[in-house]
């Protein structure tokens, strides 16, 4: 196992290490570690609203502060919006306005690639995680990948009387005209339009005009576009009847009472990760408790917690998937449930993401 | 006989204290730079936005290097390149125009006669009325608003609830250019009566009953005297409606179903989406230079209006 390499140690802060010797081994820690440097009060952890965050406070927030001490504020900020903070902040070598950035690996990588992030190659519990959470297309672990998500197609079965629909093109009927939506820069829908409009996954990035041929034709349908929580209040409105989202929202508003079932279509559903980084230029004594933060995120006990709320399978072996979600589509486990998902390296999506943006809101707001 | 010193007020001795003091720290000699000195703080202002453009401007000519994320250390052209070429910001460009163009129509249309009545009328508790109608909006911010507007218009709203009521399938309201269009008249009205208000009062009503008794019925009035005194507000509400309308953000993102995108919107997605911050300054860029090109053409064929604090008139 790894050790992390620690700063000089206060007296205080060895004092307040000793004193959380029982906390440490619940963060999977070895003795070793209680000589922790100074616990600052609060830990500041962007996250995602709504859901997500209560997910994230119930599953990992709490029971590190249980187990340190140390308060966790979530900074609300929406992922896009913090990164120029951040990139900011470290190239005027300032101490960055988080401490821990909950984000897409996609975003993740950018950042890592611009070098704004710190090195986890020594989280302990990085030992006990599987594949999934090594980012790929990067040395070592800039990010450290949390959980996986799957952009399902999200139906309204009262729309749909002839049963679930089978592919994505079952959303070209006329009579879902104006009763569809993505998101607005079309994430989650570039790779399977790409299948469906009679392209191959291996032609991504060098040829993907069949996805923009499909989403042309997907335009006829004057679909919707917005973000997350758009997605669950036009469903309640009865403003759409499909949508392309990410699991979670649509579980999350089917627990609310609205009419809601999801599939995987034949042509497949993007698979993607999203994970926890630390920005460049804490202090070393936050730089080390924000590692902890992540560390205990990688804990068995925390994961249960966290992805039971946000109903996505996790990086830790021997997870029990939420009761609903057993045998899900959106919930893979086994190799064979990722056979029908598509997963694009985050390298290659991270240097054309912005060409794909541009294309697919060209073609929407043209 | 003198009057006893008691009787010298207190606030009369503290105005003389400061009197003194602000002959002390700004002496007489010095007091034809007050002006100079209370214009300082929008010199500053204004310089720091220079200075802010002066940096959008640096950053608009470095171009986006997505293998690193950094940007290049070499200036070109090549994201007013893309800016002028892809259609995407063509058709956005150019569904912002019109928009601002057909918003401050419309606008001054509905703004003139609120105005004009609000200030004409005989009736105090009208025109109370009338001004707390006018300035209510502006304690509901824009954002809220326009949330307003999806409860109202929806296709479970209280329009469509009413339609249903007479047999009438709901139909969809929202997310579309009309509905953008919609909104922004809305957003606009109260700042348009506002503009034209002050050009109106200036109007002596003896006019418009000199106008009446020689024979001019009120249309002619209306033509011939009310419109042409009015052109100074009417310049400077439009002048203010069309800038906000072309620079706005939050209604074509709401109200719009994302597929109604202005200028603004296509700005964010650079700058938060894309992390193409090279290309959301030469937008930004452009964007200032369309709203002063436009501002400069009105400003060139009718004069500046209200907004030229009465020169205008001479």
């Amino acid at each position: 196992m790894k050790s992390l390499k620690l700063p000089a140690v206060s007296r205080r802060g060895f004092l307040g290490g000793a004193a959380a010797i029982g906390g440490m081994t619940a963060l999977g820690l070895p003795r070793a570690f209680a000589a922790e440097p100074e616990k600052p009060r609060e830990l500041i952890v962007r996250a995602w609203g709504g859901s997500w965050v209560d997910s994230l406070k119930a599953g990992v927030s709490d029971s590190f502060t249980k187990l340190t001490g140390i308060a966790i504020r979530h900074d609300l900020t929406e992922d896009n919006e913090i990164q120029p903070k951040v990139w900011a902040a470290v190239a005027q070598k300032r101490v960055p306005p988080i401490h821990v950035n909950w984000d897409t690996t996609t975003n993740a990588t950018k950042s890592a690639l611009r070098g704004v992030t710190e090195d986890l190659s020594d989280l302990p519990n990085l030992a006990n995680v599987t594949e999934l959470a090594k980012p790929v297309g990067l040395d070592g672990f800039p990010i450290v990948n949390t959980y996986g998500y799957v952009y399902v197609l999200a139906y309204r079965p009262s729309a749909f009387p002839n049963g679930a629909p089978k592919s994505w093109k079952d959303l070209l009927d006329p009579k879902f005209k104006g009763r569809l939506a993505f998101y607005n820069d079309g994430i989650g829908f570039h790779f399977p339009a790409q299948v469906a409009g009679g392209g191959k996954l291996d032609d991504i990035p060098g040829n993907m005009q069949p996805a923009w041929d499909f989403i042309a034709k997907m335009k006829e349908q004057q679909p919707l576009l917005g973000e997350d929580p758009d997605f669950t209040s036009w469903f309640q409105k009865g403003e759409i009847d499909a949508a392309c989202t990410i699991s979670t929202n649509a579980r999350e508003a089917r627990k609310n009472g609205i009419e809601l079932a999801w599939v995987v279509p034949e042509e497949g559903a993007k698979f993607d990760t999203d994970g926890l980084w630390i920005p460049k230029g804490l202090p070393e004594n936050e730089l080390y408790w924000a590692k902890q933060y992540i560390n205990h995120a990688l804990t068995k006990e925390a994961q249960q917690v966290w992805l039971d709320g946000l109903g996505l399978p996790g990086v830790v072996p021997g997870l029990t998937p939420p009761a609903d979600l057993v045998g899900d589509p959106s919930y893979p486990t086994k190799p064979e449930d990722f056979e029908n998902l598509i997963r694009i390296s985050s390298k290659v999506q991270v240097e054309n993401e912005s060409e794909w943006f541009s294309k697919f809101k060209a073609i929407m707001q043209g | 006989m003198r009057t006893a010193p008691k009787s010298y007020p207190l606030s009369w001795r503290i105005l003389d204290a400061l009197e003194r003091l602000a002959a002390m720290l700004w002496p007489a000699g010095l007091k034809g730079a007050v002006p100079y000195v209370m214009l300082a703080p929008a010199v500053l202002l204004v310089g720091l936005l220079v200075l802010g453009l002066f940096q959008i401007a640096d950053a608009s000519l470095r171009t986006l290097d997505t293998t690193t994320f950094l940007f290049s250390e070499d200036y070109s052209l090549a994201n007013y390149r893309r800016a002028l070429t892809e259609p995407l910001f063509a058709a956005v460009a150019w569904r912002s125009l019109m928009a601002a163009l057909i918003v401050t129509a419309v606008t001054l249309i509905f703004a003139f006669p609120y105005a004009y009545v609000m200030i004409r009328t005989r009736s105090p508790g009208l025109r109370k009325l009338l001004l707390i109608a006018l300035f209510l909006p502006f304690f509901i911010g824009q954002v809220v608003r326009a949330y307003g507007w999806l409860i109202i218009l929806g296709n479970q709203g209280m329009v469509n609830e009413a339609l249903g009521l007479v047999g009438i399938a709901p139909m969809r309201l929202l997310y579309n250019y009309p509905a953008v269009l919609f909104g922004l008249v809305q957003y606009m009205l109260p700042f348009a009566v506002l503009m034209l208000a002050p050009a109106l009062t200036a109007i002596p009503e003896e006019f418009e009953a000199a106008a009446s008794s020689l024979g001019a019925n009120w249309v002619r009035t209306f033509v011939h005297v009310v419109l042409p005194l009015a052109r100074p507000g009417f310049i400077g509400a439009g002048v203010v409606v069309v800038t906000l309308s072309l620079t706005d953000f939050a209604i074509p993102a709401i109200l719009g179903g994302g597929s109604q995108d202005f200028i603004a919107n296509a700005i964010y997605d650079q700058f938060f989406r894309t992390s193409d911050q090279g290309l959301g300054a030469t937008l930004t860029l452009m964007l200032v230079a369309l709203g002063s090109l436009v501002v400069g053409l009105v400003f060139t064929l009718f004069g500046a209006g209200t907004l030229a604090m009465g020169r205008a008139r001479r």
